[in-house]
Formats: structure tokens, sequence, C-alpha cells
């Protein structure tokens, strides 16, 4: 019955490799912190909440492990869920903090209807 | 299913991770302002800590779990932190 599992959690494993990955890219692709956010958000809720899922799954089907493995398993969730909330409330604050401070400023913008000076136009009305 | 088809497949997924720690280490080093180093500290430790939980089943030590999720904590202070440092000393509210 929990071969089922195994497999779900290996997958989820895999997937979260990829996301991890392809967010790692996206950072350094991404020309403006802003763009980053999203880069940033992707690896950590495909790249991290997915695979703790993921291997939560994976150690409740594991006899190797024996009584410990729903100790495993349960912290796994719980770190999931910590890290579902988490994440996004700590890059929201740092986002904010940053348009606030007016450390970057918003670069491909056609409205920043918060502070208007901080809009670059396409022109780049600098 | 026998553990050591787990652990082989976690063996192709580790340099997945390392690679991607090395990208983000790479943004962090060179990124312009300190608002990007911090996100990308921030996205990375996140997935250490969950290269941590995928090690505690490669190395079957559920202990490793505990650090896991103290780091998941950890890093949130850090972002609120610094984002707290940000804006309080530009402003100066």
């Amino acid at each position: 019955m929990y071969d089922i599992l195994t497999y779900i959690g290996l997958i989820m494993i895999g997937v979260g490799a990829i996301a991890d990955l392809l967010a790692a890219i996206g950072m350094n692709k991404f020309w403006n912190f802003y763009l980053r956010l999203h880069a940033a958000t992707i690896g950590t809720i495909w790249g991290a909440f997915v695979p703790i899922i993921g291997a939560s799954l994976v150690a409740i089907g594991y006899e190797a492990l024996g009584p410990y493995r729903w100790f495993m398993a349960g912290a796994g969730f719980v770190t999931a869920f910590l890290i579902l909330i988490l994440a996004p409330a700590g890059s929201h604050a740092l986002a904010r903090a940053t348009h606030r401070a007016r450390i970057v400023k918003v670069e491909p913008c056609i409205a920043d209807h918060i502070d208007e000076s901080m809009c670059v136009k396409k022109g780049g009305n600098k | 299913m026998d553990p050591a088809m787990i652990n082989t497949f976690i063996l192709y997924i580790i340099p997945i991770f390392i690679i991607a720690f090395i990208l983000y280490i790479i943004r962090a080093l060179s990124g312009p302002t300190i608002s990007d180093q911090v996100l990308a500290i921030d996205a990375m430790t996140y997935d250490i800590a969950a290269f941590l939980v995928i090690l505690s089943i490669f190395f079957r030590e559920p202990i490793l779990i505990g650090a896991a999720i103290v780091l998941a904590l950890w890093i949130y202070a850090l972002d609120i932190y610094i984002a707290k440092y940000l804006e309080g000393k530009e402003m100066g509210e």
C-alpha cells in the first residue's frame, strides 16, 4: 500500500528539484528586483514546499526507519506548512521595504500608482 | 519499495539541488542591491531546508528535520529584520 505514496513522493521530489533549478536560473536571468520576486517565489513554493511534502510521503512508506518514520513525516508536513505561510509573507515584506525605501526603481513600468516618481517608463525618463 | 531504489533516485536529485544553490550564490554575490542579495539568500535557504529533509531520508537520520524547521523560521526572521531595517532607516518615521 505504501508503494503508491513512495512513488508520488519521489515524483514530487523530482519536480521540486527541477523547479528549484528553474527558479535559480530565473533569479539570474531576470534583470530587475521586482521580476526576481517571481523567480524567488517559484523557488520557494515549488522548490521547497513540494519536495518537503514529497519527502514526507516517502518517509511514511519507508519501513527501514521503523517508528521514526512517523516523526519524520509529521515534522515534514509541519515544515512544509510553515514554509507555505512564511515565505510569501517574508518576500512581500522585503518587496514593500524595497519600494518604500526607493532602493530599486520599477524598471519595465507601465504605471505605479503607489509612487509615480518610482516608475521608469519605456523611454527611460530617469 | 526497497530503500536502495529510493537512495539511488535521491542520489540523482542531489546534483540538481547543488547546481541550483551555486546559481543562487552567484546571484547573491553579484546582486546589485541589498534587496537582491537578501532575496537570493532567502530563496536559497528555503531550498536548503528542503534539501535537509531530503537528505534526512537519504541518510535515514530523522533528527535532521529539526534543523529544517528552525532554518525555515530563521529565514523568515531574516526577511522581516532586513525589511524593517531598510524601511526604518530610510524613512526615519
